[in-house]
């Protein structure tokens, strides 16, 4: 009895102990929203894998800004990662396709450029940390009001050359059709230049225009097919030589997306847009190797925040709080 | 002394003394009953003592004490070093364990009376132990520079000024001026590295020399025959060797697949943060959340300092020469009555702070 009492009383204490132990590791405090990773051995082979169904997805809030102010938006968030890569999945409602992105138009007479912006979301993560992001998201890195001077080229930046962030920017028009996002990164701004760069290597988008900014100069060269949504690719285009082949009411586009290389095309983009709704998913190496990105190691959380621009330019935007990535084994 | 001799005998008084202790260590006998189950925490504990110090030195190797830099420096440690996340780990863990270690000491030798004649010095230097040990907690938690630490230590500094008398004194001694900055991280981590651990080894060795001229306290069932005995060395020390390397073998392997958690960078302007109080200090924080305003200081000190007191002056409270547990039922009431009461108060901080949080 004496013998079972003692056992007993040991294996108790074990077990408060250990409970008491992994309780003690949690770190507490308010709630911030966290998107957790799951781990995969093999990668999602697109947006229709049933590997995505089985996650659920996290809900981000967004609160509009600008002309958007006073409005909400959500965005349903996944993400998955394997030995090397991660991968998010996003999926928001948005009643238009919004691919215009200032389109030349033709009349029968004369080129025009068309309203009209495009769909857009973005990521800011951080590589070398940045003061307070933490707990004010981007909103430490919005130092500059519009038009200042330095507002050019972006009106984010970091406070000191120490800080760093690791900016991802999916645009449907611009990027999207050549399968990647933009990736750039945030470095600190100055008096006369915004801290937006972009990351080593080639890509974003080229404009199609003459010299004399009347009319496009390039064309969908013979043989080849448009890209996604009808959008036209810089390595698919050939100087316009003949412009009567255009009949009124034919749009050619504007900002031609170019092929990503190096360090800039290392965020690769699927997506689609049916039933009022985009669905995205965007993957990288955990570990590019390159110092203009964020090295994710899974056995840490990152603070990142997210921005949607529903068919808007930059300073209307909805923005989400900030949120951590966390990595489940 | 022949010329062979001195040669190979050193005669400088450093030397002599060492041998002299060597030799001491060496014939020193203690009772084969220190070698059971419920006398094992003593020597978990100054396993993980030894623990923390071996950890504490490895990170303060990487550590920069400037805030901010402090975030950095440990993310560094834990995510860049090998074996960071380990070492981290295993200091994290090692003071929880301790913790409860110590407790669990101290309820074994309240329950068998280890604290009777002549052992009174004994229990009061473990008893002071109980002051300590929460001072390297509040040093420590600010160390890394992170929200929970940050929160944690204004909360604390907010409970120590309520203290009558010498609460502001002593919050302006740790804080070091109006707000918790650098002045305040660099007194906490000299306290934590430096004075501190004085503190600590100067305490274990008090405790330990009043157990060896004191001695151990008889088991309660033993009879009037003389306890058999076992040499301190190798027996004692093996023992003791045993349990450091299964304390750090097995903390390491927690800390491996469950590293300890580093939060987000500590925002001093980010007051909407409310740290939540860890499992040792949830009583303390309902006592504190019961008695506000003005009686925030029963709570916060009155209460606690007065049940510490009354540990300390246990001896000479009671003072019958009997150990048996069934022949103390005032202290055992009285010592299940105050269980009773820490356990539920810490219950009901856990459902407060975690179960249904307000925030």
């Amino acid at each position: 009895m004496q013998k079972r009492l003692k056992v007993g009383i040991l294996t108790g204490a074990l077990m408060g102990f250990v409970g008491l132990l992994i309780f003690s590791g949690s770190v507490t405090g308010a709630a911030k929203q966290t998107l957790t990773s799951v781990y995969s051995k093999a990668a999602p082979t697109g947006l229709d894998d049933p590997a995505w169904g089985k996650i659920k997805a996290l809900e981000v809030p967004f609160d509009g800004k600008e002309i958007f102010a006073g409005k909400k938006a959500a965005v349903m968030t996944k993400a998955v990662h394997t030995d090397d890569e991660i991968y998010f999945w996003f999926n928001w409602k948005d009643a238009t396709l919004s691919v215009t992105k200032e389109a030349w138009k033709f009349d029968g007479q004369a080129w025009s450029r068309m309203k009209g912006d495009e769909d857009r979301i973005s990521l800011l993560f951080e590589i070398n940390r940045i003061n307070n992001y933490a707990t004010k998201g981007c909103a430490v890195v919005c130092h500059v009001p519009a038009g200042a001077p330095n507002a050019k080229e972006g009106k984010f930046g970091t406070a000191t050359d120490a800080e760093k962030g690791d900016l991802w920017h999916w645009k449907a028009a611009r990027s999207d059709p050549a399968g990647y996002a933009d990736d750039g990164y945030l470095a600190k701004i100055s008096d006369t230049k915004g801290g937006r760069k972009g990351d080593a290597g080639k890509g974003g988008d080229k404009q199609n225009i003459t010299e004399d900014k009347t009319k496009p100069k390039y064309m969908l060269a013979p043989g080849k097919k448009l890209g996604k949504n009808n959008i036209l690719l810089a390595a698919d285009a050939v100087e316009i030589s003949d412009y009567s082949v255009f009949k009124a009411g034919d749009v050619v586009t504007f900002r031609m997306p170019v092929a990503a290389e190096g360090s800039f095309g290392d965020i690769k983009a699927v997506s689609r847009y049916a039933d009022g709704a985009w669905t995205v998913i965007l993957s990288r190496k955990l570990n590019t190797g390159n110092d203009d990105d964020v090295a994710f190691d899974p056995r840490k959380k990152y603070n990142f925040t997210m921005a949607l621009f529903d068919d808007s330019k930059d300073y209307d935007s909805y923005d989400s709080e900030a949120l951590n990535l966390e990595f489940k084994k | 002394m022949s010329e062979a001799e001195a040669h190979t005998t050193d005669q400088r008084p450093a030397a002599a003394a060492a041998r002299a202790c060597g030799a001491q260590l060496l014939q020193m006998q203690v009772p084969a009953d220190a070698i059971c189950w419920h006398r094992f925490f003593g020597a978990l504990q100054l396993a993980l003592i030894g623990l923390l110090f071996l950890t504490g030195v490895l990170m303060a190797l990487a550590y920069t004490p400037v805030p901010g830099t402090a975030y950095d420096s440990v993310d560094y440690f834990q995510f860049s070093l090998p074996f960071g996340d380990v070492v981290r780990g295993v200091h994290h863990y090692a003071w929880n364990l301790l913790l409860m270690v110590m407790g669990l000491h101290l309820l074994r030798a309240l329950i068998v009376g280890a604290y009777k004649s002549p052992r009174q010095p004994v229990w009061i230097s473990g008893v002071l132990f109980l002051l300590v040990m929460p001072l390297f907690i509040i040093t420590g938690d600010l160390l890394p520079w992170d929200q929970k630490g940050y929160w944690s230590t204004q909360v604390r500094f907010s409970i120590i000024a309520s203290i009558p008398v010498a609460g502001d004194f002593l919050v302006q001694l740790f804080r070091g001026g109006p707000l918790t900055g650098i002045v305040a991280l660099t007194r906490l981590y000299v306290l934590h590295i430096l004075l501190l651990p004085c503190v600590l080894v100067l305490l274990i060795g008090l405790h330990l020399y009043f157990l060896g001229t004191r001695g151990l306290s008889e088991p309660l069932t033993a009879g009037a025959a003389p306890r058999p005995k076992v040499p301190f060395l190798p027996t004692i020390v093996n023992r003791w060797l045993a349990v450091f390397i299964v304390s750090a073998v097995g903390l390491g392997l927690v800390a491996w697949q469950w590293p300890a958690a580093l939060g987000d960078p500590a925002d001093p302007t980010d007051s909407a943060f409310i740290p939540r109080p860890e499992w040792w200090v949830l009583f303390l924080n309902q006592l504190v959340a019961i008695f506000k305003g003005p009686f925030m200081v029963i709570g916060s000190a009155i209460i606690p300092g007065g049940l510490v007191f009354l540990l300390g002056a246990l001896p000479y409270l009671d003072r019958s020469p009997e150990r048996h547990p069934s022949k103390r039922m005032g202290v055992m009431v009285a010592t299940a009555v105050v269980l009773a009461a820490l356990t539920a108060l810490s219950v009901i901080g856990y459902v407060e702070h975690f179960v249904r949080p307000e925030h």
